[in-house]
């Protein structure tokens, strides 16, 4: 039986992300370039869509020639179709239009959000976790049930890498390789917890309140050598995780869930990976999480997912490969687990699903 | 790939409904890859329709576009993006259409 393969496009950030990817979730390439702004800055939306618009087109070929395949032995074309920022999410949507012309291949549109949990499920093989989906640009805490990817918390204004990103501009910390890795390195020097909002609402987390705090008394304490840049990053860490992992106890005790896998780009911060394996260890479960190569956004998670759903029969035609800045993780009809439902019981593999 | 751009502003709205206006034409010498791009570009609508509209055309491989707009910073705007995107249309048949080489 012919594998089937997939190549996926993501740009929805500051990354532009090229992927191929089989159905066994076998990763053949995933390159991707970053767009890595001065200290003190962040990304906006035209700067950043012009980097991508630099860097495509060399993915694409370094993608293909790292996998060593042809277009011809390409199934689908798959894109982020978001959420993301517009004029970014635009790029790969444009080229992807253009492909499927060119080598008569179908498209298929994934959500972002979809991605990033479907490429740690089958990189970590947690089977059915309470998902912790931490970025720059989202923060949400979800659970599989009856055919879609529910939110059952999630943060109520700025994402908790938002958060992060932005204090670490308030430091002029180096946005090399990301802002949150430098505060995490910065963290672990911290000796003194400073005390910081905690702002926990039910299932749902506030981090703007937070951030105002920081920005607003940062400068003057660290004039006042009341204490260190590597205090507040400790402090800030502390804080916002402790948050984070309250809100996952509370849904995982609400589903009834054992295992927590940790999704998104804050997701491969160890400092936040240990806080939650302590807490699922005492409740007698574990902790799924990955490293930056999956974590963060990648072409990878969007094949592997787009061609879930192409397995699936889900095709997005030409017309319709639009792009949207807002797209919930919830408005997705999971497709491909309602299979897994019932070949569980059989105690088969996603991986096993049978293809013509 | 050649291209002309031509634009005009005219206070007496004949034509054009809206005051500011603009053209662009790319020829392509290829029906076929003039299409291509016509579909691709067509997919994403202006996104204030009540301020610039976006009209594309394809005949003798070329592709035609002419956009209007109530301010010139508008159609500055659009039209930017606009030739951002049609450009990587462009690059990308050139390097991924028949022949291509890795």
């Amino acid at each position: 039986m012919k594998r089937m393969i997939a190549l996926g496009f993501e740009g929805s950030a500051n990354k532009i992300g090229v992927g191929i990817v089989t159905l066994d979730g076998a990763i053949l390439s995933n390159p991707r370039h970053t767009y890595i702004t001065p200290p003190g800055h962040g990304f906006l939306p035209r700067e950043t869509a012009q980097h991508h618009l630099q860097h495509i087109l060399p993915l694409i070929k370094s993608a293909l020639k790292t996998a060593q395949i042809t277009p011809d032995e390409i199934d689908c074309l798959c894109y982020t179709k978001g959420p993301g920022m517009g004029a970014p999410l635009q790029v790969a949507a444009v080229v992807v239009r253009i492909l499927s012309q060119l080598w008569k291949k179908p498209i298929v549109a994934v959500n972002h959000c979809v991605a990033h949990i479907e490429m740690g499920r089958v990189v970590t093989g947690a089977n059915d976790p309470v998902v912790l989906y931490v970025s720059g640009g989202n923060t949400q805490v979800i659970a599989y049930s009856e055919g879609r990817y529910r939110i059952f918390g999630e943060t109520i204004d700025i994402a908790v890498g938002n958060c992060l990103d932005r204090f670490a501009r308030v430091l002029t910390l180096s946005n090399d390789p990301s802002p949150g890795y430098n505060i995490e390195q910065l963290a672990k020097k911290g000796v003194n917890f400073v005390e910081l909002p905690y702002v926990v609402k039910g299932m749902d987390v506030s981090f703007s309140g937070i951030l105002s705090y920081m920005e607003a008394t940062a400068p003057e304490k660290l004039k006042n050598n009341e204490c260190t840049p590597a205090d507040l990053c400790y402090s800030l860490q502390e804080t916002v995780f402790a948050m984070l992992v309250e809100i996952t106890e509370r849904a995982m005790a609400h589903c009834d869930k054992k295992d927590v896998l940790i999704v998104g780009g804050v997701g491969c911060n160890e400092r936040l990976q240990e806080m939650m394996r302590t807490m699922c260890s005492e409740r007698g479960g574990n902790l799924f999480a990955t490293d930056d190569r999956y974590c963060i956004d990648n072409g990878a998670m969007i094949a592997y997912t787009g061609l879930l759903a192409y397995a699936h029969g889900e095709m997005t035609p030409l017309e319709e490969s639009t792009f949207t800045q807002r797209f919930r993780t919830d408005d997705v009809q999971a497709v491909w687990r309602e299979d897994k439902n019932s070949s569980n019981m059989n105690g088969k593999e996603e991986g096993e699903i049978q293809c013509q | 790939m050649d291209s002309a751009i031509s634009e005009t502003v005219d206070d007496k709205t004949l034509a054009s409904q809206w005051e500011f206006s603009c053209d662009l034409e790319v020829d392509y010498e290829s029906e076929e890859n003039a299409s291509m791009v016509y579909a691709a570009l067509a997919v994403d609508k202006e996104l204030q329709p009540d301020k610039v509209r976006r009209k594309m055309s394809v005949a003798d491989g070329k592709l035609s576009v002419h956009f209007e707009a109530v301010e010139a910073r508008f159609l500055r705007a659009s039209f930017s993006a606009f030739v951002d995107v049609l450009t990587l249309a462009t690059k990308t048949i050139e390097e991924f259409g028949p022949g291509m080489e890795l």
